[in-house]
């Protein structure tokens, strides 16, 4: 009986530790939403980082070793994500790759940081963790200043001198809004209207009066599609037939079918998604492929993410934290299929990835 | 720049009163496009507010209950008017053959909706304090708002209709056909609305159950079903809203109503809760103090709704019971 049961566990702790990780793989974490209301976004990113992390295993892994993941759910909550980042560095990862909520990734910073753990931040662009990095983290998409920096240049070069710029008072709206409002007047333009229009409200007609009775050469709407749409509709209504641009919380086809053909010419400022990046082919058609669905906005950054820390430890030689931070940092021009990766001495993107998108036709088409 | 009257006044003008009216004169013909834009933004706008206000307006008077899932039938309206559209536009396209057909079946099925509500929710509890009916309101409120964002998923709905951009144009001041048919459309209804309510007998009854319902009772009067014909009607103007928000605005969400539920609610309040006339006129006040407000000058647009309401804080500091609210004598 007893020389059973001892065969028994045997056995059981041999299937054990069959399931653990060998001694030959590296350990990757992923942080992002898998539950919440940010969990489709989550789950794409997931999915994107296993698709690197198989194609890297499918080349012959990395130094020689097999990559595995480990997922922590930061379910876009500060709080649960110190949770999922505490859980990630005790399971001892060798790096992070992930981050799409900018206020759940804020707090995790000093986590990696006080672990040493190099974490590459594949979505979450909030300036504020820019001041918050300890020096181990990598944003590799583009922050709020280099939307910005996209829009006035664009600006500019459409000969524009008087702008209007509508915001919907919350965070990211009016962070967009007054980071545009400061780089334009000091570029020596003119801001001629700086307004707000409250969230849910349908009717913008006054606004729109308003808005006319200034005559800016371009309206600049830095919110979300659903009520973007109705601004661009009422605009285009009310007779304003110059520049209309929006920023890249309003990059969705839902402002396009809502706005109708008031929408034809406006353009958008966005994140590179998959569909407008000629280097992404090979990624969504795999993508498909593994998942039966197109990839979402934020795939091709974890993507990219994932590849960038593969890259990073083969250059640094080895599994030691401090060594791949390094070679994080040493990044230079690494090709991704959002664009060449180099980082700032704050680790921040060396080179905006924002992209100028057209409404044509009712669909969204890169400009140049 | 868009300076409005009074304020640029006091920088710009000597203080003597005949320059100071000349110069207030002429600073609102100077504006005069933008003052007559704002009007006619404020009017449309009002009519929106007013056609919401009257379902607020009849059931308190009838049996003041503030019914908050009113703002709700509005948005059910709205969705309901999509699925007709979309199901009529292959035989009459997308023109106003086919936005009529499925207003006036939206207005058909959203009242009934209000007077199966009325009789499932409210009627039970007619006979219990006020507080408890207005909590039934407000679960009602949520199950309809929940229960489209579930069917929905929670997206937003393009309501695609072929109307045009064209329109009257009067030099800067531009009002669409569209702007001029919704805001007819919305006074056709008011008028048949009151003419119904002071011409016939069904109306008459309506203003009797307000002054007394026991009293309607001993005269013989269904008062229940006079009841379900209030929130019909009601429940069918507030349909009608949603309808031309629907194709006015383009776009349909779940949460829709809350905002317009609101501001019609305290439209209803300022026109003196209770009453049809005054439900019109508080709409279109509250539209065009609006209209206005956003363009305050020094001040950005956001706050143009503390200047509405603070004006409507002042207007019921002096008047409690509201432009057209009596005390205590004759609803309706």
């Amino acid at each position: 009986m007893s020389r059973i049961s001892i065969a028994l566990a045997g056995t059981l702790a041999g299937l054990f530790l069959c399931g653990q990780v060998s001694a030959a793989d590296l350990k990757i974490g992923i942080m992002v939403p898998t539950t919440g209301s940010e969990a489709t976004a989550g789950k794409d990113m997931e999915n994107s980082i296993k698709l690197a992390v198989d194609e890297i295993n499918k080349a012959g892994g990395v130094l020689g070793m097999n990559i595995v993941t480990i997922t922590g759910d930061d379910g876009c909550d500060p709080q649960m994500a110190t949770a999922a980042a505490s859980k990630l560095v005790s399971s001892d990862v060798v790096g992070v790759v992930g981050g799409y909520c900018s206020g759940a990734t804020l707090p995790t910073l000093k986590i990696y940081g006080d672990a040493g753990t190099p974490f590459v931040v594949a979505a979450a662009n909030s300036t504020k963790l820019i001041d918050a990095n300890p020096g181990t983290s990598f944003q590799i998409n583009s922050t709020g200043f280099d939307q910005v920096n996209t829009a006035v240049s664009l600006f500019a070069e459409k000969g524009i001198r008087k702008l209007a710029i509508v915001h919907q008072g919350d965070g990211y709206s009016e962070d967009l809004a007054k980071l545009t409002k400061d780089k334009w007047t000091a570029m020596g333009n003119e801001v001629v209207a700086y307004e707000v229009v409250n969230k849910g409200e349908q009717d913008q007609s006054s606004l729109v009066t308003k808005l006319k009775s200034t005559a800016p050469d371009a309206v600049f709407w830095t919110a979300y599609y659903s009520d973007g749409a109705l601004l661009i509709k009422q605009l285009r209504q009310a007779g304003f037939r110059k520049l209309i641009a929006v920023g890249d919380g309003s990059n969705s086809p839902k402002l396009l079918e809502i706005a109708g053909k008031a929408a034809e010419g406006v353009l958008c400022f966005s994140n590179p998604t998959a569909e407008y990046l000629p280097a992404a082919k090979n990624y969504t058609a795999s993508y498909k492929a593994a998942y039966k669905q197109a990839p979402d906005a934020y795939g091709p950054l974890a993507y990219d993410g994932m590849k960038l820390m593969a890259d990073a430890i083969t250059r640094a030689g080895s599994t030691d934290k401090a060594a791949i931070v390094k070679a994080l940092k040493e990044t230079k021009d690494f090709n991704g299929i959002t664009g060449a990766v180099s980082f700032t001495d704050k680790n921040t993107l060396a080179k905006s990835n924002f992209v100028v998108l057209v409404a044509k036709g009712g669909k969204w088409t890169l400009l140049k | 720049m868009p300076l409005l009257f009074c304020f640029p006044v006091s920088v710009c003008c000597k203080r003597e009163p005949e320059v100071l009216g000349n110069c207030i004169w002429n600073i609102a013909m100077s504006h005069l496009d933008i003052i007559l834009q704002q009007l006619a933004n404020g009017v449309i706008l009002g009519s929106f507010y007013a056609l919401v206000a009257l379902g607020y307006t009849m059931v308190y008077g009838i049996i003041k209950l503030l019914n908050f899932a009113h703002g709700d039938l509005y948005m059910v309206g709205g969705f309901v008017g999509f699925v007709i559209l979309s199901a009529v536009s292959g035989l009459l396209g997308e023109g106003w053959a086919a936005i009529t057909c499925s207003m006036v079946l939206s207005m058909l099925a959203v009242g009934l909706l209000g007077v199966i509500i009325q009789r499932v929710a409210y009627q039970p509890m007619l006979n219990a304090p006020r507080l408890s009916i207005l909590i039934t309101a407000l679960a009602v409120s949520m199950i309809l708002s929940n229960g489209v964002m579930a069917v929905t998923d929670g997206e937003y709905l393009a309501f695609t209709t072929d109307l045009g951009y064209d329109g009257l144009d009067f030099g800067n001041v531009f009002i669409s056909y569209t702007q001029l048919m919704l805001v007819v459309s919305a006074a056709v209804l008011m008028i048949v609305l009151t003419l119904f309510v002071h011409k016939t007998l069904y109306g008459k009854a309506m203003r009797a159950i307000a002054i007394d319902q026991d009293a309607c009772r001993l005269m013989g009067i269904n008062v229940n079903r006079i009841i379900a014909l209030t929130f019909f009607i009601g429940s069918s103007l507030a349909a009608a809203a949603g309808v031309m928000a629907g194709v006015y605005y383009g776009s349909l969400h779940f949460s829709m109503g809350f905002v317009i539920g609101l501001k019609a609610f305290t439209a209803a309040v300022i026109g003196g809760i209770g009453s049809i006339p005054g439900a019109m006129l508080g709409g279109l006040t509250l539209g065009i103090l609006e209209a206005f407000g956003t363009q305050l000058p020094f001040v950005g647009s956001e706050w143009k709704d503390v200047f509405s309401f603070g004006l409507l804080i002042l207007l019921l500091i002096v008047k409690p019971t509201g432009m057209l609210g009596k005390t205590e004598i004759e609803r309706m």
